[in-house]
Formats: structure tokens, sequence, C-alpha cells
């Protein structure tokens, strides 16, 4: 029950959007022209496009996204953490530091290796 | 708002092998971030051998001192016998892995990629075959693994038990991808592998999640429990098992879960093949033998004519499929789904005798299968390793020492008296025997009989063809192959002359509840 | 009561009435922001700003407003229809979800009932808070993708990758608040800095300065809106977008603003209660009944100032500094410093003198310091085997290229096949 109201403003928010951009297509003028529909490359000829939203993207990208995955993780651990720290007391420091240095081998790895550096 | 939190008692001295090996996993880890390229090889190798010596010490320590046949971590890690026996087991074999990893003469540089980052078949990448180095992270990633089996063969309660399998799963995909030759197919092994792994890992989720649901605990003890002592709906429960026996059937490479074991033995690096074929093996039989027996034992009515049927079909696949094979890497594949089969016969007599038989073989099968892979890394051409069995014709006129091992190995594998191979296969008939699944035993021997021909095939290609002109060459190992292909076969004769002392060990008590 | 209590006994209606006042509050404050920023901009550079539709041109972000509603809605022809259609709309309406979970005030008395200011709370009302911040991210990525053009797909994977390493920043900065807050609620951890208590801000500098540049980089501002740095990627993943949809994002990207200000109130400055002295005026009437609604917007706009400033101060980042500095500096920082806390508090607990603490953190100091000037400074051994991680097999040209000298063309009267082969000849080859 204590989520009832997040739904309700969840379907305040997205009933807004959502209704906002359904009407745009009534509201809004229609002018074809076959160049509005082409991508936008800045007035030259789009480059041809294999699939939608193109072919690959940078590897980096994926790094980015695994490292985050890895400290989302520790984040989220150190949330319950965090609120039963002041009960678990030494013995929870004592854990905590053995946790954050463990994520800590991975990071100097990480960034020894040239995981963070883009260029 | 804060309640005293109750912290669970931990025996260090008993968990000190698995954390010993962790450590020496991070240790790794941040050697290969500080450590300058050229040292790191040599670092390594002391590190990762070090480690595994002093975590069988430690083992061997806390065996004197009188394990209590305990678990800790509030119960999550059992400490009883048929967890340290697999301890030992997987250290011992991790070792005989290691050294084949270690390895770099039979391929200069290591039969593992400089550079996993290069694309395969470019400039980059023939210049790279050629250099001395070798990726070596493939050392901490191998004791991150073994690690994870050691918790893995060891959890009693499900959710350790996954959090194993990750840990012993992840490394292994990834260094089933770092092959240094025939590099796209070894990253098609590690993605066939990771794929396929990755569901194998969500039914075992799923399944945990619905026996959740029915027993209201992950523990085995209290799953045993709920199963034994309520009316309520079973369809979860049989359901959950189902799924979860899916994941762990997955990972022993049991017939008809086995698919991913061909092209992934194939593919992979040898040694890591080795690695898997060995350690994987154990680790995962381990935990099946502890769900069955702990958590599922009292209900074993409901579902034993289910698994038996799996049973049959690994071992008739294994061995029918096994003949066909033209490459060795298949070709013990498909021999190692039919183990699976004969394993799952020593699991399903659900009693002592059955885990004595079911260690006992685990132990045995092994050692011989890193010997075999090591002396199949030693077979070689222009491009490397030359796995297809035609090329392995008349390998006793050139090279007779590797011939009769491998002979001697194949023999073991076939189950012929003198070999370890015999008396493993002997122990688990007996006890599905006096389990009373008789059926199953003929069917087990029909299946090793057929499994003896393709053995055979490949002894008398061995010994009564005539070798091609362009053939494979031999090389000779060096220090670390030796070591690893010595200690594998001296294991299986050992085991094959002298197997008491052993069946002694595995034969000395049951799961911790 | 806590809020938590008062909140759960709220009948569904009330609940509604709620949302609709959150809802509403949110879109005013956009529209007012929106004109605010103009108008402080137009002020640090010299110029008046909008100032010709309604008083001091308050107006001029309604009638946008309605002028984009009434533009054309192009759709390009590669372009992913649903997707294309949806990502506004996940954009605006995740941005909205985090308000849920923010106390405006305290106990009021609304429509006969009492209960609080705040449209909903649990133990894990935090979570929330990072839980929506996450999904807005998706609309950036689809409306990127979506498009079918190059452009929006690399502002969108910037975009994105720039908000989730700027995420972990946030997340981290959190826990230090959690821990002497000991809850994940936001009423509690705002009862916490009330009554006697400091403000975190104060109470964990730190702490809360990481979160003020972590919100800046996950709202793709400046100095950090490299998602749509003009010069680079035209307008980033919205490129494609025109009318109503464009408006949606620019919609969401101001509430998010409003938003992660508001969490910075809830978390470091104090929530709704009054600041400062003002706390003990008549005996703290002035923490109560509607007036912490003014302290929480005053504290929101103050956020907010400091948004705009940063905008009119600094200039964009580089793309590689800014991953530099939220992955190589914030990130270390803060887990240091959550390890600091932790300790330090954990001593504090076990009865650890005042005295003796500050010797720790002495002894402590001079060792790090020791450590780090006995390092010995060498500069770093490039790594040989590194793998660029960008670029590729793409041929580059050299950095050191010479590009050729056109040969003189002759006059007039050559014959056009020389002509056209010194042409070739100039050309200079990428991949010498």
């Amino acid at each position: 029950m204590e989520y009832v109201p997040i739904l309700l403003l969840f379907v305040l928010g997205f009933g807004f959007a959502v209704f906002s951009v359904t009407i745009a297509e009534v509201t809004g003028p229609r002018r074809f022209n076959k160049a509005k529909q082409e991508g936008y490359e800045c007035g030259i000829e789009p480059s041809p496009q294999p699939v939608v939203g193109g072919g690959r993207m940078p590897v980096a990208y994926y790094l980015t996204a695994m490292l985050f995955i890895l400290f989302d993780i520790e984040m989220v651990f150190l949330y319950p953490f965090a609120v039963t720290a002041d009960a678990l007391g030494v013995f929870g420091l004592v854990e905590i530091v053995l946790f954050i240095a463990t994520v800590a081998f991975a990071y100097a790895y990480v960034w020894r290796r040239g995981g963070l550096d883009w260029n | 708002m804060t309640t005293p939190a109750s912290l669970p008692d931990i025996d260090y001295a008993g968990v000190a092998p698995v954390l010993i090996i962790l450590g020496a996993a991070c240790i790794g880890v941040l050697l290969e971030a500080f450590v300058p390229r050229s040292q790191r090889w040599a670092v390594q190798v002391v590190l990762s051998l070090l480690a595994i010596v002093v975590a069988a010490i430690a083992l061997g320590a806390y065996l004197y001192t009188g394990p209590q046949n305990t678990s800790t971590f509030a119960g999550s890690i059992a400490l009883d016998r048929p967890a340290l026996f697999l301890w030992g087991t997987l250290l011992a074999l991790g070792l005989g892995s290691i050294l084949l990893i270690a390895d770099r003469v039979v391929e200069p540089g290591g039969a593992f990629v400089a550079q996993a980052g290069i694309r395969p078949g470019t400039m980059l990448d023939k210049e790279q075959a050629n250099r001395s180095s070798m990726q070596t992270e493939v050392f901490p990633l191998a004791l991150f693994s073994l690690a994870g089996m050691m918790i893995f063969c060891s959890a009693n309660d499900l959710l350790s038990m996954f959090v194993a399998l990750e840990v012993l799963s992840l490394p292994l995909y990834l260094m089933c991808g770092l092959a240094r030759r025939r590099r796209l197919l070894s990253q098609e092994a590690a993605v066939k592998y990771f794929l396929l792994g990755a569901f194998a890992s969500a039914f075992f989720l799923y399944g945990v999640a619905l026996l959740y649901g029915y027993a209201n605990s992950v523990k085995l003890a209290d799953i045993a429990n709920a199963a034994g002592g309520t009316n309520r709906s079973d369809a979860l429960l049989f359901l959950g098992m189902g799924l979860l026996l899916i994941g762990l059937l997955f990972k022993g490479s049991v017939g008809p879960f086995h698919t991913w074991t061909p092209d992934v033995y194939q593919g992979a690096p040898t040694p890591m093949t080795a690695f898997m074929g060995a350690c994987t093996k154990v680790a995962a039989f381990g935990a099946i033998l502890r769900v069955l027996m702990v958590a599922f034992g009292s209900t074993h009515w409901e579902w034993q004519t289910i698994m038996w049927v799996v049973a049959g079909i690994s071992m008739l696949l294994g061995a029918i499929l096994g003949i066909t094979q033209t490459d060795v890497k298949r070709m013990i594949a498909y021999s190692s789904v039919a183990h699976a089969g004969f394993l799952l016969v020593g699991v399903l007599a659900l009693d002592g005798s059955g885990i004595r038989a079911t260690l006992f073989y685990l132990i045995s099968y092994g050692f011989t299968t890193i010997a075999a892979f090591g002396v199949v890394s030693l077979v070689r051409d222009g491009t490397g390793e030359s796995t297809s069995l035609s090329s392995w014709a008349g390998l006793g006129k050139r090279s007779p020492l590797l011939a009769g091992i491998f002979t001697f190995l194949l023999l073991a594998l076939a189950g012929i008296p003198l070999t370890s191979g015999f008396v493993s296969k002997f122990v688990v008939f007996a006890a599905g025997m006096s389990a009373g699944i008789t059926p199953l035993v003929v069917l087990g021997l029909i299946a090793s009989t057929i499994a003896a021909f393709f053995y055979l095939r490949v002894i008398v290609l061995m010994y009564f063809s005539e070798p091609a002109a362009d053939g494979p060459t031999v090389t000779l190992p060096g220090m670390y192959t030796t070591a690893a292909i010595t200690l594998g076969t001296l294991v299986t004769l050992l085991l094959g002359v002298y197997p008491s002392f052993m069946l002694d060990w595995a034969g000395t008590g049951g799961f911790v509840v | 009561m806590s809020a938590r209590e008062l909140i759960a006994n709220d009948p569904t209606w009330l609940s509604l009435v709620k949302a609709v006042l959150v809802f509403a509050l949110l879109l005013v404050i956009t529209i007012l922001l929106i004109w605010f920023e103009r108008r402080v901009l137009g002020r640090m550079q010299q110029r008046p700003g909008p100032n010709r539709v309604g008083p001091f041109g308050l107006l001029q972000t309604v009638a946008d407003a309605l002028k984009l509603a009434f533009k054309e809605d192009i759709r390009p022809k590669l372009a992913d229809n649903w997707v294309y259609f949806l990502a506004p709309a996940i954009s605006a309406g995740a941005a909205f979800l985090a308000f849920s979970v923010i106390p405006l005030g305290g106990q009021v008395n609304l429509f006969g009932y009492q209960t609080s200011l705040q449209l909903a709370d649990m133990p894990v009302s935090l979570l929330v808070v990072l839980a929506c911040s996450s999904v807005g991210v998706y609309g950036i990525v689809l409306g990127g993708w979506s498009s079918g053009s190059p452009y929006p797909l690399l502002g969108a994977l910037r975009s994105a990758a720039q908000v989730i390493s700027y995420e972990i920043a946030m997340g981290l900065s959190f826990v230090a608040v959690i821990l002497f807050a000991g809850s994940l609620s936001t009423g509690d951890i705002v009862d916490a800095q009330g009554q006697g208590g400091v403000w975190y801000a104060f109470l964990l500098p730190v702490s809360f300065v990481i979160y003020v540049i972590s919100m800046v980089g996950e709202t793709n501002r400046a100095p950090f809106d490299l998602a749509e740095a003009e010069s680079e990627l035209i307008g980033g993943y919205h490129t494609e977008y025109s009318s109503i949809k464009f408006a949606m994002f620019f919609l969401g990207e101001y509430v998010n603003m409003v938003t992660v200000s508001a969490v910075a109130t809830t978390l470091f400055l104090g929530g709704w209660h009054a600041p400062f002295w003002l706390g003990g005026v008549g005996g703290g009437v002035l923490n109560t009944g509607w007036w912490p609604l003014l302290w929480f917007l005053l504290k929101v706009v103050f956020m907010l100032f400091i948004f705009v400033w940063l905008r009119g101060a600094l200039p964009r980042m580089r793309y590689d500094q800014f991953m530099k500095l939220g992955w190589k500096v914030l990130v270390p920082v803060n887990l240091v410093w959550i390890v600091a806390v932790v300790a330090v508090r954990t001593m504090r607990n076990t009865g650890v003198g005042t005295a003796q603490l500050l010797t720790i953190i002495g002894i402590v100091v001079v060792v790090v310091l020791a450590i780090v000037l006995l390092l010995p400074n060498r500069p770093a051994a490039s790594d040989v085997e590194e793998v660029p991680v960008t670029g590729g097999d793409h041929p580059l040209p050299p950095l050191d290229l010479e590009v050729p000298k056109v040969p003189k063309r002759k006059p007039v009267a050559a014959a056009p096949a020389p002509e056209l082969s010194a042409e070739e000849e100039g050309v200079p080859d990428g991949r010498a």
C-alpha cells in the first residue's frame, strides 16, 4: 500500500507525457518534405545506416556499463550496511573495510590497465 | 530501530583453504596491476602454486586436529568429510591444472593468448601469436574458479551455492576464449559456454526461488524437513528441484544437458579443457550429491526414476556419440558425458557406499583427465595442436613413450583392471547394485563396452597404422607439463593397484545436515 | 508520529490530491525555473533576458511551450516508430517519479486530515530515488537509438555513459548520510537533521560536495552537458526530435534538475526545517504548519541557482576529463571517505574518547602523508600491451602528417588531362 501514491504520480506523470506526445500528431501542421525525413547530418547526404540505430558502438561504452554494474552492486551492498552499521560495531567495520578493499583490487586493476581512460 | 545483530560463528581453521585460495586470487589481481609485464608470469606461477600448497597444508592441519563434522557461517558452509575430501581433490587437481596452464615450452609463450583484445586474423594477431608472453590473468582467474568450486561442493544452502556457481563459472567462460591458436574457435566456444551457462544459472536460480516458495528457506536441511513433514503441494517442490538439477547437471555435463561439452572442450585452450574436465566435474558432482542426499533424500521415491533415466541417457549418449568423433578432444568430451552417467549411478545409490564410490570416481577420473589432456597438448603440427584422430595414426612408432602413456590413460578411461578407472567403475556399480538399481548398472556395463570401442580404436590407430608423412610431431614437454602428466599417470596407476587407502578416506563419513 | 506513519494513514483520495499537487508544483517550478535560468544567465552576461511576455517576461516559457505544441512533428524515415514515440514520454514521466518520496514539509492539516506534506515514504525511499533517476536514462538511450541517425546515437551513448558513471558517485555519497540517519527513509533523514541535529552538508562536507558535482553530471547540465555539445554532436540525443516530443525531453531535464535539488535539500540541507537560528524563533513555530514548505522551496531555489550559476560561469569540459573526474577522483575519494566516516563513528560508539580519536586520526594522516611523500615520483611506465579502447582498427592519419604541396597549375593553355592528374596527386593520402 505504501507504493500506491507513487503509482498515482506515475499515472499522472506518464499520462501527461503520453498525452502530450500523442496530441502533437494532431496539433502540428503536416507539410511533407522528403529531406525532412532524412537523418540530420548538418545538411550533407545522410550516411547509409545498416539497421535502425546504426551499426556498432565503441567497446569503451560496454566497459563503462560493466564497471557501472560492478560499482552499483557495491553501492547497493553498502546501503543495508550503513543502516545497521551501529549495531554491527567493530565486526561491521572490519567486514566493510575488507569488502571495499576487495572491490578496490578490481578498481586498481582496471585503472592500471587503462580501463578508465578515454581518448 | 537497531536490533543487535547476531554475528555468525566462523570456523576460520576450517575454511582456511578456501580463504587462502581466494586471498591469493585477489593478490594475483593486484600483481597484474602493479608488476611489470615481463615478471608477471613468474610471479603468478609462484603465487598460484604456493597458494594451492599452503591451502592443502591448512586442510591437512584441519584434518589432523580432527574435524567436528560441523558447518560454519551460520550453517552455510558444511565442513563435513565429503566436503573436505572434495576440497583435497580439487586442490590436487587444481595443482595439476595450474602446472599445465603454466607451461610455456610446449607452445612457445604458453597455450594462452598474449593479448586477448586483439582481433583474430589481423596482422597484430599474427604478431602476437609468436610473442613469448601470455595473458597472465589466467592464474588469478583459475584460482577464483577453484575457490568457487570449493565453496560450491560444500555449500549447505542454495544461495551460497548459487554465488559459488557464478564464481566458478564466470572465470571459466572467460578463460575458454583465450586460446593462442585457433582463436575464433576458442572465442566461439567461450560464447557458447557463456550463453548456455547463463541459461543454466537462470534455471538454477528459478529453481531456488520455487524451493524457497515451498520451504520458506534456502537451507538444504530446511527443504528436507519441509518435504518430510507437511502436506503442502509437491508441485513447487518438484518443479523447483527439477530446475535446480538442470542447472547442476549442466555444469556436470550430464546428458541430455551436455550439448555445450564437445564444442567447449574442443575450442578451449587444452590446459583449460583439463581444468574444466577435471575440477568442474568434481565440483558439480559434489554439489549434486549434497543436494540430492541432504535436501531431497527423504523424497527420493518420487523422483529417482527420472534421474535413472537421465543417467541412462547420459551413458548411452556419451558412448554412442563418442564413436562417431574424429577429434581427440571431442572424443574425450563425449567420454566425459558417459562418465557423468556412471557417476550418477553412484550418486543415485543415495547411501554411504554411494558417496564413497562417487568421491573415489571423481578423484581418479580427474587425474586421468588431466594427464590425458596433457598428452593431447603435446601432439602438434605447424598450426598448433593436432587433435584430428587421423593425424594420431602411427604415433606408437614415432613416440613409444607418449603413446604408451596415452594408451594407459585410455585404458583407465575405458575401465580396464590395474587402472583407477576399473576400481572406480567397480565401486560405483557395486554401490548401485546394493542400492537395487540393477537395470541401470546393466545399462552402465553395456555403455562402458560401447565406450571401450572408441578408446581401443585410438590405441589401434596409434600402434597398427603407418604414420602419415606430414603428420604431427610430438613436442618434448617442459618441466610443468611433464610434472602434470606424471602426476596424473602415477595417481591413475596407484589408485588402480592400491585403491584401498583412498577408498577408506572417501568413505569416512556422510553429509552434515 | 513519524512522517511514515502519518502517510500510511492517508486515504487514497488524499494521496491522489497530494499527487496532483506535487505534479502541479513540479510543472510550475519548471516553468518558473526556465524563466529564472534565462533571467539569471542574462544578468550574468550583461543583458536583460526575456522581458516581453507577461510581467518581467514570466510567461515566456508558457508561450514557448504553446508554440512548440503547434510545430510540425517530424519523424525520420529510419526511426523505430514505437520507441521513437515512447522515449520522450519515458524521459519526462520518469523525471516526476522521484519527487514522490521527497518530504515537502512536516505535519499539516489537509482537508481535515492530519498528514505529512509528503506523497509517499517507505523504509527504502532512497532506493526509489535512485531507481527513478536510472529509469530516466532509458528515455535518453532509447531516444538516441530509435532516431536512426548517427549523431543522436552518439549523443545518447555519451549521455548514458555519463549518467551511469555519475550515478555511482551520487549513490556512494548517500552512504554516509544513511549511516548517520540510520535509515533509508527520506522522512527519517530529514527528522535526524531537525531538532538539534546538524545539517549533513556541514557534518559530511565531502559527501555534499561530491553529491553536488555528481548531480550536475547526472542531469547532463553545464559544465557537463557533453551529450548535447552543439559543436560536436548538434543537439545530442534529441537532435531528431521536434514539436512536443522535443519539449518532453526538455521538460524531463528541468524536472530532473528540480528533483536532484530537492534530494540535495532533503539529504544535506535539513529538508523542510527552518534554516539556521530561525528554527528557534518563537519556540519553533517556524517549523510547524505550512512554513516548512517555504524553507524547502527556498533551499531548492538555492540549489537551482547553483545550477544556473555553474552554467553561466564554467566552460564545457572535455569528455575524457569528465569521465576521469568521475571515475578517478569522485569514486575513490568517496570510498575512502566512507571508510573514514564508518571508522570514526564505530570508534566513537565503542567508547574511544575524543582525544584518543584525534590522536588516531592524526597518526593515520601522518602515515598517509609519509607514504605519499616517500613514494618515488617516477613516471608511470607505459604499458605496451595496453589495447586502445576506442579507435580500434580505423585507419588514422599520422599526427605528423605533412600535406604534400599542390604543384603549381600550369597556365590556362594547358590540356585538361595533366591538370586532372595534378589534382589527384594533390589529394593527401589518409592511409599514409
